[in-house]
């Protein structure tokens, strides 16, 4: 009830009527739903359609410049927090001469509108986002980045009102080009580990965003049953990649290599897969691709049909060595894509189980998505159901990324969320006299 | 540490959100009656909303006999990748089909 009267505002329809049924209806047998109904939700629903709602008025807001809030560090923080305009941890003022310093790293308009973000319907300014970055603690040199991701966020390929859906899965940030060494972004051991200014103050950024610029709130819009905290920033090791010849995510994403990007997705999850042994990529990739398969359960809703055909995009993260030691043997970034299509598969009756049974995400059967011309036949290939069958639609369907400790035999794999968070990627644009303005190692 | 705003030791502070663009949408006109009335189902097909659409259908005609729904399985799921455009599809395919009046579920 709380997220349809949340979101009812940001649609501009604050007094929507919502009909309620008591509990959930996951969790009761047929009769207690089919009572819970015929005594409670057919009558609101009756008054509802029947009953005129009283108008609201929407409470006027600030203007983009307007002083909000006068006080010292500890009351601003306390306002801020009161207004549910943090998210917990202390945020540094968003005072106008801070966010004039971030403004002079892009050369967009303070009130130029990057898009409109659901569920709120408000417009993505990059005064807002200036804001947001001084708030998180970015630099304001990482306003350019902050700029690209807000771009990314706006994307309807994304699904940005999404964001708040109960399986509470975060997003992940990937950084791509020179800029990971121009702002000396982590890209080593320990890259997903907060510690790191850039890959930090980014990722927390990205969900300060989420609650002030989209409006996704704990208790309203949010709705994850569990949530986690912020994803850092993922770098990707470029050495690394142009030492074998792979080439960088980036590329992976239609830009070129070479070119500064951010590419966002959401993951459900992920899980490590440690010590991987061998020399070769016939005695590495197993273990690989059942970590890989292992990650992925319901998320096949988004593979075969149950909630969309073939959105999922799973990420394989490699460790540098384990890039090296695969492209050793003449293995290409494709060829890893094309194994883990082959041999990171799953059960049919885990499949079927999940749209059957655990979930309600119905499809029939995988047999009849086959016929149906909506699967490829290896979605069917027998009726033994522990045949097994792929993860996704398509090789390039994975993503292969690689960063990490450049020595540890360490891989891990993440979990995607479908199209309620699918990949998109910006390319992040330098404001002028770019390299002259940081601290470019070399130069 | 971020300069102050003057020399008080206060920090003066601009609001971290963006301009809502959304102006209040007036509320389509309630019904004075269902009884003749054509409903529409629009469902996420999730939580059951097959069964509780038709205990719905089975309750409400209990008390308006001459009621008419428009099945969810007209429309297709509100909650897929489609859903832009289906959503985009709503008034037009309200009109060809006379609905006076919708029911949206399942939130949770």
């Amino acid at each position: 009830m709380g997220q349809a009267a949340a979101t009812s505002v940001g649609l501009g329809m604050p007094n929507m009527p919502v009909a309620l049924i008591p509990g959930h209806p996951g969790s009761q047998s047929l009769q207690e739903l089919r009572a819970n109904v015929r005594n409670v939700t057919a009558a609101h629903v009756i008054e509802n359609l029947l009953q005129q709602p009283t108008e609201h008025q929407l409470e006027p807001e600030p203007s983009a410049r307007d002083i909000v809030f006068r006080g010292t560090f500890e009351e601003v923080n306390a306002h801020f927090y009161e207004r549910e305009w943090s998210d917990g941890l202390p945020i540094v003022p968003p005072t106008l001469e801070k966010i004039e310093e971030f403004l002079k790293f892009t050369d967009r308009a303070p009130e130029e509108s990057l898009g409109i973000l659901l569920p709120e319907n408000r417009a993505a300014t990059i005064r807002a986002v200036a804001a947001n970055g001084v708030m998180a603690g970015c630099r304001p040199e990482y306003m350019p980045i902050l700029v690209a991701l807000i771009e990314a966020m706006a994307d309807p390929t994304y699904g940005v009102e999404h964001s708040g859906n109960t399986p509470g899965s975060d997003t992940l940030i990937v950084l791509n080009g020179p800029i990971i060494k121009d702002l000396k972004f982590n890209y080593t051991q320990g890259v997903l580990r907060e510690g790191f200014i850039a890959n930090t103050s980014v990722g927390r950024f990205w969900r300060l965003a989420l609650r002030n610029m989209a409006g996704f709130l704990p208790h309203k819009n949010d709705k994850a049953t569990f949530g986690n905290t912020f994803r850092v920033v993922l770098a990707e090791n470029e050495d690394a990649l142009a030492k074998i010849g792979w080439p960088p995510n980036s590329v992976d994403m239609g830009f070129s290599a070479g070119d500064n990007t951010v590419t966002i997705s959401r993951m459900t999850g992920g899980g490590v897969m440690p010590s991987v042994t061998g020399s070769t990529p016939e005695q590495m990739l197993p273990y690989l691709a059942d970590g890989v398969a292992k990650q992925t359960g319901w998320e096949m809703v988004f593979t075969v049909g149950g909630l969309s055909f073939g959105t999922l995009r799973p990420v394989l993260v490699l460790s540098p060595i384990l890039a090296e030691t695969i492209a050793r043997a003449g293995w290409s970034k494709r060829d890893v894509k094309r194994y883990l299509y082959e041999h990171a598969r799953t059960p049919a009756w885990r499949v079927e189980a999940f749209t059957e049974k655990w979930l309600d995400f119905r499809i029939g059967s995988l047999e009849r998505q086959v016929n149906l011309g909506r699967l490829p036949k290896a979605f069917h290939e027998s009726n033994d159901p522990n045949r097994l069958v792929p993860i996704v639609l398509d090789p390039e369907d994975f993503v292969v990324l690689v960063s990490g400790d450049p020595l540890r035999t360490n891989a891990y794999a993440f979990a995607q969320n479908g199209y309620l968070g699918f990949p998109v990627a910006k390319r992040i644009r330098l404001p002028k006299g770019w390299a002259q303005r940081v601290d470019r190692p070399g130069r | 540490m971020v300069k102050k705003s003057n020399g008080d030791g206060l920090y003066e502070v601009i609001w971290p959100r963006g301009e809502r663009k959304q102006a209040l949408r007036p509320l389509a006109k309630r019904l004075d009656t269902l009884e003749g009335k054509t409903v529409a189902q629009l469902w996420d097909y999730l939580f059951a909303g097959d069964e509780v659409f038709a205990t719905l259908e089975e309750t409400l005609r209990a008390q308006y006999p001459g009621i008419k729904f428009v099945s969810w399985r007209e429309f297709g799921s509100t909650h897929a990748v489609n859903e832009k455009e289906l959503l985009a599809s709503l008034p037009q395919r309200f009109k060809e089909l006379g609905v006076d009046a919708a029911i949206s579920s399942m939130a949770c």
